[in-house]
């Protein structure tokens, strides 16, 4: 569909269709990792309710294994809150990049209908808002992220309760592969990113980070997110001067 | 684990969503702070971009729990495979499958 057609759709049909987006792969692959993560709580020593509201309230898979594999080491509250603090710092820059995205600020939202809004933000729906960034109009950009990531959310939370009570029944190969499949899916979403500058991020990002990791641990992520970042935009503006300005 | 207590466990799980929270919250701040279009949110999505690109690869690269059991060259043949059919076919699902293929062909095969 090109723009032009897209103008015309309401919300509700922008919801429905954006549903409809998650439920043809990422809302299955995010049912899957979360399962995983409930393998991994239940292993610690969660009970059913403790890593479904963990997955609710955290909603960030680092944050929720660190947390997890914290747990069943016995660690203090105070390592737990910090180490989940620093695994989830990405959020930070997620919020403010797809508040950007969705133009959050033409739609004049309180306060508390924007929190609870980029609460339900995940990888995988920040992935997709830049994709549908690309065939939708702008104004319909909200929408569809309430249809798309309250269908991650749902699928989410299945998930979890599935995968608390399955593993048993599903071979440790089968689910290795299972769990494979979210980090791969939102790699390819974000290495085709449209503008070069977050390509190049991507590739900056990616390979410090595994680098950084056995000297800086959990300060690796945030490490390499800013050198990255940095070193892309750097590259991008004052090297290559591509035209960031033309992106919309 | 016991170790924690019924009390003890659900505060960890308070603390882990506050701790998540806190930047969620941080950002819808921050968000309407900085202007559209402006260099500085050139220079956060970048960032952004640059810190996903880094939790993924470290969840192949060093995972924990059960990926941990697969091999990293397994998974670097996934992660390339899926990202070689990417630039070939464009089509996500399609690229996303050879990925996934790869992997489990790795693990079985070699």
């Amino acid at each position: 569909m090109s723009i032009s057609e897209t103008v015309a759709l309401t919300a509700p049909q922008m919801r429905r269709i954006a549903a409809i987006d998650a439920l043809r792969a990422p809302a299955y692959a995010l049912g899957a990792t979360m399962a995983g993560f409930a393998t991994i709580a239940r292993e610690a020593g969660f009970d059913v309710w403790m890593a479904v509201t963990t997955s609710a309230l955290v909603w960030g898979m680092p944050g929720q294994v660190a947390f997890a594999s914290l747990y069943s080491a016995g660690a203090s509250l105070f390592i737990i809150f910090f180490a989940v603090t620093l695994a989830n710092m990405r959020m930070l820059l997620m919020v403010v990049s797809a508040a950007d995205m969705m133009h959050l600020h033409m739609h004049k939202l309180p306060l508390w209908r924007r929190v609870i809004l980029m609460q339900c933000l995940a990888i995988t729906s920040w992935a997709h808002l830049a994709v549908a960034e690309t065939t939708y109009p702008r104004h319909l950009l909200l929408p569809y992220f309430q249809g798309f990531s309250l269908t991650l959310y749902a699928s989410g939370m299945l998930g979890t309760v599935f995968g608390y009570f399955l593993p048993d029944m599903v071979p440790p190969d089968l689910l290795q592969i299972i769990i494979f499949i979210t980090p791969i899916y939102i790699f390819l979403l974000i290495a085709t990113a449209r503008q070069k500058a977050n390509r190049l991020a991507v590739a900056f990002g990616g390979i410090l980070c595994p680098v950084f990791y056995p000297v800086a641990g959990e300060w690796s992520i945030l490490l390499a997110g800013v050198m990255g970042g940095t070193l892309a935009i750097g590259y991008a503006r004052f090297i290559a001067k591509w035209h960031l300005e033309e992106r919309r | 684990m016991d170790d924690y207590g019924f009390w003890g466990s659900w505060l960890a799980v308070g603390l882990a969503a506050v701790g998540t929270f806190i930047w969620r919250f941080a950002g819808v701040l921050l968000a309407s702070k900085i202007p559209a279009q402006s260099p500085l949110m050139d220079w956060v999505n970048t960032m952004a971009y640059a810190m996903v690109a880094g939790v993924l690869m470290l969840m192949l690269v060093h995972p924990t729990g059960i990926l941990a059991a697969s091999g990293l060259d397994d998974r670097l043949l996934g992660l390339v495979t899926g990202v070689g059919a990417m630039m070939l076919t464009k089509r996500i699902i399609l690229s996303l499958l050879c990925g996934i293929l790869m992997f489990a062909a790795s693990l079985h095969l070699f």
